[in-house]
């Protein structure tokens, strides 16, 4: 029993669909940040930037 | 606000979710719900399908998650967990529930696969239970389970805990026997809120069409209707039919109680009963036979006694006195 030609078409269709709904949120996401000068991931470099001297200094003065 | 919400949809996921199971299981029963359709054979295969898989399927998802995730991508672990709540509720949402979609619209479409997700329509009735009957090598490959997995490694776990909860509260709602959707469509107020409703998540009414014996008879579809969380996806692709009625009769038409190890297990394990697709030398795809009388879960509407109409016209007198 092999798929139907018509079904196939289909379904080929609806994936490449698919594919845009996939990257919907992540390109509205990143348009929200664009709009609204957001830069999440920057808050985290400086955390992790803060956070490395004390470590450091942990280490030298135990 | 947010912080109240993950906290109540986190004891969801927990111990709520298991409440929620229990409750509406109990509800079910006491309606008598399932009427008389839990044989011997179909108790073994729900409870089967409810517990055997998660003791195989559990350990394979934490070793994909805490070994070979970061074997894979050794530098990437919580790399995205800056994505603010908000994105990665939306993130996950679609990814897991599309993933889900096309892994069960697949499971009708193509041929082959078909017998691997036969076992979740084989039942006669509905109930909270049907959610979680399926063959095991089905739910082993359930390709969206590992995508969220990896979306976790990443950083998006506590939305991926919120979005488990509200998809696994509403689909044991769309499947369980209790229609709690009908009062949307009896009150005309309610109808404009029924049609958003319908078109964005799965009702009983949409994914017990899904669900019927029959198709294209105006109510059940088991062509399509494939949404799981969302209904929106059968909306977007054209593979939605909604009729805001519940089928006459559940199940596959020519099923005959295949054993509860075949359909938990087949290919490694065949059906006895001759004919079924499950057999050894069953067919790949069955077509439908007519329905029988015992095969119906709610009995036919009578047809409306036709008038009489008379070929002839009388002319009456009044009668005199």
């Amino acid at each position: 029993m092999k798929l139907e030609e018509a079904k196939k078409t289909r379904i080929i269709k609806n994936a490449f669909l698919s594919l845009l709904l996939y990257a919907l949120p992540l390109v509205l996401m990143f348009a929200t940040f664009y709009f609204t000068g957001q830069r999440p991931w920057e808050k985290k470099k400086q955390v992790q930037k803060t956070a490395q001297p004390a470590s450091k200094t942990k280490s030298e003065n135990p | 606000m947010i912080e109240l919400i993950k906290k109540v949809i986190d004891n969801l996921n927990g111990y709520g979710f298991s409440v929620l199971v229990l409750v509406l299981g109990v509800l079910e029963f006491s309606f008598g719900l399932y009427k008389k359709r839990w044989t011997k054979n179909e108790r073994w295969v729900d409870i089967a399908c409810f517990t055997i898989p998660k003791l195989i399927v559990k350990p394979v998802i934490a070793y994909y998650g805490l070994k070979v995730l970061p074997s894979i991508l050794p530098g990437f672990k919580n790399a995205f967990d800056w994505v603010p709540f908000f994105w990665g509720f939306i993130i996950i949402a679609v990814a897991d529930d599309l993933t889900q979609y096309w892994y069960h619209r697949l499971h009708h479409e193509v041929p082959w696969l078909w017998r691997f997700h036969r076992t979740h329509h084989s039942a006669s009735y509905m109930g909270m239970a049907m959610a979680s009957r399926q063959n095991v090598i089905y739910t082993l490959f359930f390709s969206q389970t590992y995508l969220t997995t990896a979306l976790v490694y990443l950083g998006l776990g506590i939305p991926a805990i919120v979005v488990k909860g509200i998809k696994g509260t509403i689909t044991t709602l769309a499947h369980s026997s209790i229609p709690w959707d009908k009062p949307f469509y009896q009150y005309k107020v309610l109808h404009p809120l029924a049609w958003v409703l319908e078109r964005t998540i799965s009702t009983p009414a949409t994914h017990h069409a899904h669900h019927a014996a029959t198709t294209d008879d105006g109510v059940g579809y088991y062509k399509g209707n494939f949404g799981n969380m969302f209904f929106l996806w059968d909306v977007i692709f054209g593979t939605a039919h909604i009729s805001r009625q519940y089928p006459k009769a559940y199940g596959i038409s020519h099923y005959e109680g295949d054993q509860w190890y075949a359909q938990l297990l087949w290919p490694i394990f065949k059906s006895k009963v001759p004919g079924s697709e499950l057999a050894a030398d069953g067919q790949m795809v069955r077509e439908d036979v007519p329905l029988q009388e015992h095969q119906l879960y709610r009995a036919e509407k009578q047809e409306s006694v036709e008038q009489e109409i008379s070929e002839e016209t009388y002319n009456l007198q009044p009668v005199k006195a």
